[in-house]
């Protein structure tokens, strides 16, 4: 008995060194969260903490190619999501971290990178190609350089001009697929053969209502006075389980994903699974394994109660689930704080507009800065801009708006508001139809054209409905009892589709088609007209021998 | 009369649309190419180069340096890849002196280098000393050591087969790739070497390896000398969790593990797509030499490579290398370890790395040295290139770069000839020029001073053959261009070819038609 003690906690004493010696750290998370009545949401969290700092060439658990490639590009921090489907920030919440449909990506370089646009480019089509993602259609003409909307999160030197170093993209019309997941999942340390990445059955995981996978990456402080920074590279997964589609309200590993977990990364410090069972008091279910331990957080006047528990390496195949004991209570949400919706205006081929609805649901005024990104072929104008009906308002406390140029340059604008209490505030803002050439449109074109979602930046003063993180934390356990005086959060709206004048793509085709057959049927009698002379026939006249048969055949045709 | 005004009519549609319509058709659908200089691309002839270099002979007597000097230009005076200059000089009494007294042949060399410039390039020194175990002795240095003039066949065939590589240099030159050129990494200006360290079952074994410096202190002193061929950059990574089933059969025998597990040669291969999945080679932008090294599970060692023949690895570590791919190590814990309760495993790094950098050393196209009879080549005792083999090599690359840059820019313009519809924009067609001209410019002079041209034409000739400008309008065949404009040409021209005879005969005051004559 005394032996196998001494046994155990040598081994703990000797899992500790490994990391130490070779400085990475690997944490493995999991959050799990009912959003009554119908939804629930799974959040994984992979970080890696690269703590050898003396080069990038040599790596332990972080992934090779993407230090590479954040080393080569002189990428400061970095945040790539791929996303299907929309959050429904009414009815379920905030997300931990949230994302625009489609795909994603913005990155700050760094101070020392002189061209930033050229570095971008090369960024994006490197992203690419490790991701299987369309980055490469990242052009000049849809990347944006926002001023207010969003900060870096990690440590950055101090720079005035750092806005400058920020590029922006979205691309909301592209599809996310097991393609993309295969090579996000190489980048983990123990790729999907253990730990939670096991869970991540690609044919399950797309059978959601809404999908995200995403890296992000930035420098951390490693020492007190921030002296020395060390990289991170989170990964993360967002899932929303439709009851509708997994039949059952009940959950369980094996329903959802397919499969129940065989046991942690033996590479990773920690791997936890968090169930928020904060809901169990009005919609009671049983978890089954009891958890290991609940922890009751309290941040910013909330409370939620965690269910805890802790994967062991060395664990046989274990499965997570609840059951609902009773289902006939109806369960109103609480609204979150602030929520949005956005829509297009108008009807027919010329004018149109875009809506965007904010609504603070506290009892004190918000500020939030509101970031619209308009391709070139939706021009906005920004003598149109109405915010609740009006061309100037009060609640307007800065702005910043670029004009687009036609294939060139996005239109942007963004606008720092204060919301009051209990308020719904309507922005609107018009634009034109512009007609593209004809191989500018994309296939299908008669679908519609997709608008990147907007970015919506606020600093809320509740922690209501609130999951994300503190700033500097690297783990989701530090969110626990993190109270601070506002709870900083970068949300996205949903996208919206407009429908441009499409012509019918057959019609140069025929145009072609039929210009031709009338030039060459034209240009005969016209060249006969213009050399040819009409000479009549004397009568009885000598007959050559080719008339003689030409008049026998006349003859007997009458 | 009208009947002017009708050929000036009919003269007029011949104008617009022959004499002004199909040049303007023509020069509008045309192909956009620069010119190029066809004539000297042609005028190249790959297999017309050569190397020179310089041969130092010094002996006791002038007697025995003029037998040894002729003995070596009678044996090279043929050669058309090899041209060596040799310089004969009867030693100082001090150099005589050093080489009596110095038993010690390392020394003796050291000694000499005092008097001899052994650091230039491509200067090779063939010196006698007398009372030698063999006829020549050849070290790390520039230098050799013969006996006497009865040695004069065996110098002769060291340096043809150890410090010239004659076969070797002809391989590069020839059209067909020799088996050295087949193993080593085509010439580039930068090479990535990425050490990758595979651990199947970090949960069940801990490995101690500090990969960087591993890779640091030998491949990075051994590449270190090669700076002057190629640029390195190295790098290292863990990969966990790859397992691969090398689908080995146990074999009983008596050791502390009381069995192997054999493996067959030609189920490795597989072991290399297994790698490939993970290593992430493809982010890099240069040319990445692959290095990996299996560290086998306990349950799964030890692991012996057998060849297709059914023969064991006679040699402690199993090994093996895949040409212009990489090399792999297979580490197999030692029995005693796996016995243990907490394993701990402590890979030899001097044994394995002595194994990558002997792989890298044919992949980067030092060729192994086979024996010559009554010459003894010293064994290398660092993993640093011996200075005589980085100058073998340097030349064997020049002539590498020079026939092949040539050989690109003659298949370009065999390409070009063949599809019409190859676009040269002025970037390929400056790199074709810069190429040519730095071909011209530094043509069959051999190694030494044209190696960075050489260098530079082999990178602008490939710059321009791999293009993706080129391939710009491939995809629109001329066959597909004339099922447009034929159905819009063919009625219209018809008419107008047609009153050309007419047209003629009006102009050349002729009558236009019979019958008017009535």
């Amino acid at each position: 008995m005394f032996n196998s003690k001494n046994f155990l906690f040598f081994i703990a004493v000797f899992i500790e060194t490994i990391f130490n010696a070779n400085g990475d750290l690997f944490n493995e998370e999991l959050f799990i969260k009912p959003l009554p009545p119908a939804h629930l949401y799974t959040y994984f969290q992979f970080t890696t903490l690269v703590n050898d700092n003396l080069s990038s060439e040599h790596t332990y658990l972080a992934p090779r190619s993407l230090v590479e490639v954040l080393t080569r590009f002189q990428v400061d921090e970095l945040h790539f999501t791929l996303t299907e489907g929309q959050w429904r920030h009414n009815h379920w919440g905030y997300p931990v971290l949230d994302a625009a449909p489609g795909a994603e990506l913005y990155a700050w370089f760094s101070s020392d990178v002189e061209n930033v646009d050229t570095q971008w480019k090369k960024l994006s089509s490197t992203l690419a190609g490790l991701f299987c993602a369309s980055l490469n259609f990242i052009e000049d003409f849809n990347t944006i350089t926002p001023q207010m909307a969003l900060q870096p999160t990690g440590a950055i030197p101090q720079n005035p001009n750092i806005t400058s170093q920020l590029r922006y993209a979205s691309l909301p019309r592209e599809i996310v697929c097991t393609e993309n997941l295969t090579p996000w999942k190489k980048l983990l340390p123990c790729e999907s053969s253990r730990g939670l990445s096991a869970l991540l059955n690609s044919r399950m995981i797309h059978n959601t209502n809404y999908h995200s996978i995403g890296v992000h990456t930035r420098k951390v402080c490693s020492s007190s006075d921030c002296s020395v920074v060390s990289l991170e590279i989170k990964q993360t997964v967002a899932l929303v389980y439709d009851s509708k589609i997994i039949r059952t309200t009940d959950w369980s590993f094996t329903k959802l994903f397919g499969q129940g977990l065989p046991g942690g990364c033996p590479l990773a410090s920690s791997s936890k699974v968090y169930v928020d069972i904060t809901t169990n008091d009005t919609q009671p279910f049983l978890l089954s394994p009891e958890p290991e331990k609940v922890l009751l957080s309290q941040r910013g006047g909330s409370e939620t109660k965690l269910a805890l528990y802790t994967i062991k390496p060395e664990n046989k195949m274990t499965t997570i689930g609840a059951k609902y004991i009773s289902k006939k209570d109806l369960v109103l949400m609480k609204l979150p704080p602030l929520y949005f919706n956005r829509y297009v205006l108008g009807y027919g081929k010329e004018f149109g507009g875009i809506v965007t609805e904010l609504t603070n649901t506290f009892w004190s005024s918000i500020d939030v800065v509101v970031l619209q990104n308009a391709p070139w072929w939706l021009p906005i104008q920004l003598s149109s801009l109405r915010i609740n009906g009006e061309a100037s308002s009060e609640m307007v406390l800065a702005r910043h708006y670029s004009p687009g140029r036609s294939r060139q340059k996005p239109y942007h604008l963004e606008l720092l508001l204060r919301l009051p209490p209990k308020s719904a505030t309507k922005i609107t803002i018009d634009f034109e139809f512009v007609f593209l050439k004809w191989q500018e449109y994309p296939p299908d074109a008669n679908h519609g054209f997709y608008v990147g979602s907007a970015i919506i930046t606020a600093n809320l003063p509740t922690a209501r409905n609130y999951t994300s993180l503190p700033g500097t934390a690297s783990l989701f356990e530090s969110s626990i009892n993190a109270s601070k005086p506002w709870y900083p959060a970068v949300f996205r709206t949903n996208g919206v589709m407009v429908s441009l004048p499409t012509p019918d793509f057959s019609m140069p085709y025929n145009v072609i088609c039929l210009a031709c057959t009338v030039v060459a049927l034209a240009f005969g009698p016209l060249h006969n007209i213009c050399t040819k002379e009409l000479v009549l026939k004397v009568v009885g006249s000598s007959v050559t021998l080719k008339q003689k048969i030409i008049n026998l055949f006349k003859k007997k045709k009458e | 009369m009208y009947q002017s005004n009708r050929m000036w009519a009919s003269a007029s549609f011949v104008g617009v649309l022959i004499i002004i319509g199909m040049p303007l058709w023509w020069k509008t659908t045309e192909v956009y190419r620069v010119s190029l200089p066809y004539e000297k691309i042609s005028s190249f002839k790959p297999l017309s180069h050569f190397v020179t270099t310089e041969l130092k002979v010094l002996a006791n007597d002038d007697a025995t340096a003029s037998k040894i000097v002729s003995e070596i230009q009678k044996a090279f005076a043929e050669s058309d890849i090899i041209k060596i200059k040799i310089e004969k000089t009867v030693m100082s009494e001090r150099q005589q002196h050093i080489l009596r007294s110095v038993v010690d042949m390392e020394k003796a060399v050291e000694e000499l280098a005092s008097t001899l410039d052994l650091d230039q390039e491509n200067i090779f020194h063939v010196v006698q000393k007398k009372s030698l175990s063999h006829n020549i002795w050849v070290g790390n240095e520039r230098i050799m050591f013969f006996d006497d003039e009865k040695a004069s066949e065996t110098i002769v065939k060291a340096l043809d087969g150890w410090i010239y590589q004659t076969s070797v240099l002809r391989g590069s030159r020839s059209d067909t790739p020799d088996q050295a050129r087949s193993t080593r990494f085509p010439p580039e200006s930068a090479y990535h070497i990425t050490l990758s360290i595979v651990h199947p079952r970090p949960d069940t074994m801990k490995v101690v390896w500090n990969a960087a410096e591993a890779v640091e202190d030998y491949i990075g002193s051994f590449v270190d000398e090669l700076s002057s061929l190629h640029n390195f950059t190295l790098k290292s990574q863990w990969l966990h969790l790859l397992d691969f089933d090398f689908q080995a059969r146990e074999v009983k025998e008596v050791s502390e593990w009381g069995r192997h597990f054999a493996v067959r040669q030609d189920r490795l291969s597989l072991l290399l797509t297994r790698l490939e999945e993970r290593a992430a080679t493809h982010v890099s932008e240069l040319s990445t030499i692959n290095l990996a090294l299996y560290i086998v599970p306990c349950d799964k060692a030890p692991i012996i490579i057998y060849d297709n023949e059914g023969r064991k690895n006679p040699l402690s570590i199993q090994a093996f290398m895949s040409p212009k791919w990489g090399g792999v190590v297979i580490a197999s814990p030692p029995a005693e370890q796996c016995s243990q309760q907490v394993r701990e495993f402590e890979p030899s790094v001097g044994q394995i790395m002595g194994a990558f950098v002997s792989h890298l050393r044919e992949l980067l196209g030092i060729t192994k040295k086979d024996a010559i009879e009554g010459a003894h080549l010293e064994p290398s005792r660092s993993v640093s290139p011996r200075r005589w083999e980085v100058d073998a090599l340097l030349r064997i690359r020049t002539l590498e770069q020079v026939t092949s840059a040539e050989r690109t820019l003659q298949s370009l313009a065999q390409l070009l000839e063949e599809i019409s519809n190859i676009v040269i924009n002025d970037e390929v067609g400056a790199s074709i020029a810069a190429a040519v001209s730095e071909l011209e410019a530094g043509a069959g002079e051999g190694a030494g001073a044209d190696a960075a041209r050489a260098g530079r034409a082999h990178a602008h000739a490939q710059r321009a053959f791999t293009h993706p400008g080129l391939l710009a309008l491939l995809y629109f065949p001329d066959d597909q261009k004339y099922a447009i404009y034929i159905p819009l040409f063919l009625p219209i021209m018809f008419p107008v070819v047609l009153s050309l005879r007419i047209l003629l005969l009006w102009f050349m005051g002729k009558p236009v038609h019979k019958e008017k004559t009535d």
